[in-house]
């Protein structure tokens, strides 16, 4: 037999670590060194070393605080109804259903299809006066419109409902593997011992359940507290007035509108410090779970 | 017969070739400094579709002329043109030349990313052009105007509206007359706008004698006449009984060019859209004012600005190609159907301007117009307005608030862009 080798395996890894160095080590670095520095429309070319200053402007900036609570509620109220909807629809799915091929099929088509086309379409519909949603309230429930697009509640309600359509087949999908992993034995056991629906699914479901929900919902909770284009293009970049930012919108239009390139550097190590701390108190908590 | 084993290095080779192939690939990513004199022009363009059809037959022509000159063009949308050159020409890459709106150079020759274009353009060259079409900032002029105008104008269905409305009594008298079934799926209006925008404001502040900027260049918000006109267009269209609640610019067009509209408030991009539509279209300066006073809309041009990268050798390459396609001859194509008006002098006493009623009417908007500004503030002061207006509109401020705000927050907004 011949041997590899002992550089073989390293060059194996070096396309893929390069594609790494360059497309996220690289520009994570850059942003860190940028946010030290003045970058802006002023210094756009000249721009120059002014320590944690930037830092200091992000946290003096009463706006960091309104964008990270709702920031909290946008990814709070999405990750609850995806995991809701998510494990609701599995288990149904997982039982006996005519036409289960189907209905697997239709209800991941939010996930597989293009996100800015799902979230463009939904911006039409959520028209207060041609959209598809205000016509059914007004002509099968007799109540006046919706303001979905002048209202800063309603026009935060919205992105929040097409999120919620997009993000529960993710969680379905996982949840149905999961389902299909738990031995039948389990069940049988627990229908030898009496066990209603709810005490099967609390004492055998969950806990199967759980070292793949969790994962999947730690992932979750980082692509919504991240998720730009969906608030972006359902409230058309933070309207009605830019009451409808979360942290990553209104870090996008400081930098693309106004051209503040150090100072929304600054901001984002600020919220990539807070979703790693975040994850690695999930991770710990997680961590025993997935070991039993 | 023995198999030979296949040698080691054959073995190993997927993973090598991998490797070089993959090292290869970056290769390609470093900027091309279009150093080379015969590389393609590339040039991009926030263009409307009208627009970007006559683009297109200007530059059959200008290739039929030069055989073997390869131009490439790219079109963006306004806020992309902007932001993605300025990421690509601060590293060195990005286009030749650049078409869009004439506010865009204020923020693009600040970062210095513009060649300016006296020094740049053999002297004289912008001698031809009328001096309502050039902006000059820091003393440098660094857009060749293409076009005039982008003034807010009242264009009306003539079916619907034989003689636009003399002052503001009949302006309301009519809208209500024509609004039929508000909120209805069979609604028809008698007026419709954008309501959303702070372009659709500012002709309303111009006309209750306001204006973006102090003498000092300061903005000038929190004034009586931004109080009176955000409260105008909240009557407008909360209170008047002439226009849909829900209709932002793509509605409204919806409205108009189905014939469901009588007037809308657009700007002469929009004219060859609506022609195309068969809407039988008239134009006239935006309605009297309740003070008798016409509506003031920003003037302004677009046109085409040269790249700080464009190398010396390929720069006559760019400078005839741009020189062509400001020239009278380009202008005057399809000029009629497209509803703005020429940069050039000689182009703009053609006597279509003269013969044809929208234009007449869009000319007399435009002389009531006012230079948009074109310093990188001005994009500040549109958020700004912006903001506050939609919040006068969906009821979370009074004007007098909204008017307070948008100026703390342009003035807190104009700090941060020298910080």
């Amino acid at each position: 037999m011949i041997r590899a080798p002992r550089w073989y395996p390293y060059l194996l890894l070096v396309p893929a670590a390069l594609v790494m160095v360059v497309v996220v080590f690289f520009p994570l670095l850059y942003n860190v060194w940028l946010s030290f520095r003045n970058m802006s429309l002023a210094h756009f070319l000249d721009h120059r070393f002014i320590g944690l200053e930037q830092y200091r402007r992000v946290f003096a900036d009463p706006a960091l605080y309104a964008m990270l609570a709702r920031s909290l509620v946008w990814t709070t109220v999405n990750l609850f109804f995806h995991a809701l909807f998510g494990v609701a629809l599995a288990l149904l799915l997982n039982g006996a259903v005519k036409g289960k091929a189907i209905f697997r099929a239709l209800l991941i088509l939010p996930w597989a299809m293009p996100q800015y086309i799902s979230a463009l379409t939904w911006r039409g519909m959520f028209n207060t006066e041609y959209g598809a949603i205000n016509l059914m309230i007004k002509q099968w429930l007799h109540l006046p419109g919706i303001p979905w697009q002048t209202d800063p509640f309603w026009a935060f309600v919205a992105p929040i409902i097409v999120n919620i359509w997009l993000g529960f087949p993710f969680i379905m999908v996982v949840t149905l593997g999961g389902l299909s992993a738990i031995p039948v034995h389990l069940y049988e056991a627990a229908d030898l011992d009496g066990a209603t629906w709810w005490q099967k699914f609390r004492n055998v479901t969950w806990p199967q359940l759980t070292p793949v929900l969790a994962p999947a919902l730690i992932l979750g909770t980082v692509w919504t507290f991240n998720n730009l284009n969906v608030i972006w293009l359902v409230s058309r970049g933070g309207q009605p007035g830019d009451r409808t930012h979360i942290l990553v919108t209104y870090l996008y239009k400081v930098a693309f509108s106004y051209s503040r390139y150090s100072f929304s550097a600054a901001f984002s190590v600020i919220v990539l410090l807070l979703l790693l701390v975040f994850l690695l108190f999930a991770m710990k908590r997680l961590a025993p779970a997935e070991a039993r | 017969m023995k198999r030979r084993a296949p040698a080691p290095a054959g073995r190993f080779l997927p993973g090598i070739a991998v490797f070089v192939l993959s090292c290869l690939a970056f290769t390609g990513c470093a900027p091309k400094k279009g150093g080379d004199a015969t590389a393609p022009i590339v040039v991009w363009v926030q263009m409307d579709p009208d627009e970007k059809a006559r683009f297109e037959k200007n530059l059959e022509a200008y290739r039929v002329a030069h055989p073997g000159d390869s131009i490439s063009v790219l079109t963006f949308d306004t806020e992309n043109l902007r932001q993605q050159f300025q990421t690509q020409a601060a590293a060195g890459a990005g286009p030749d030349l650049l078409f869009g709106p004439s506010d865009q150079v204020g923020p693009l020759s600040l970062v210095k990313l513009l060649r300016p274009l006296e020094t740049t353009l053999p002297a004289g060259a912008f001698d031809r052009f009328l001096p309502a079409s050039l902006d000059t900032l820091d003393g440098h002029i660094w857009q060749v105007p293409d076009q005039l105008g982008n003034h807010l104008l009242l264009l009306y269905n003539k079916k619907l509206v034989p003689i636009p409305p003399a002052t503001h009594d009949e302006f309301i008298a009519m809208g209500r007359r024509l609004t039929k079934n508000a909120g209805a799926s069979d609604a028809t209006y008698g007026f419709v706008m954008n309501t959303d925008e702070s372009y659709w404001l500012a002709p309303y502040l111009g006309g209750f004698g306001g204006w973006v900027f102090d003498e000092t260049g300061a903005p000038s918000l929190d004034t009586p006449a931004m109080v009176q006109a955000l409260a105008f267009l909240k009557y407008l269209r909360d209170d008047a009984g002439i226009m849909p609640r829900g209709a932002d610019y793509e509605i409204s067009e919806t409205l108009f060019k189905e014939g469901r509209a009588a007037m809308i408030v657009n700007g002469p991009w929009a004219i060859g859209g609506y022609r195309s539509a068969g809407i039988d279209l008239g134009a006239a300066p935006l309605p009297m004012l309740p003070n008798g006073r016409r509506p003031q809309p920003m003037v302004a041009s677009k046109g085409y600005s040269i790249s700080v990268n464009v190398s010396d050798a390929k720069l006559p390459r760019v400078v005839a190609l741009v020189t062509y396609l400001t020239s009278s001859e380009a202008q005057l194509r399809d000029v009629a159907r497209l509803g703005f008006f020429p940069s050039d002098a000689a182009a703009f006493a053609d006597s279509t301007f003269r013969n044809d009623p929208v234009l007449v009417g869009s000319r007399a908007a435009f002389e009531l117009g006012r230079r948009m500004p074109v310093v990188p503030e001005m994009r500040v002061v549109w958020d700004a307005m912006r903001t506050d207006l939609q919040n006068v509109m969906n009821g979370t401020k009074t004007p007098e608030e909204a008017a307070a705000d948008m100026q703390a927050a342009a003035v807190s907004q104009i700090a941060t862009l020298k910080e």
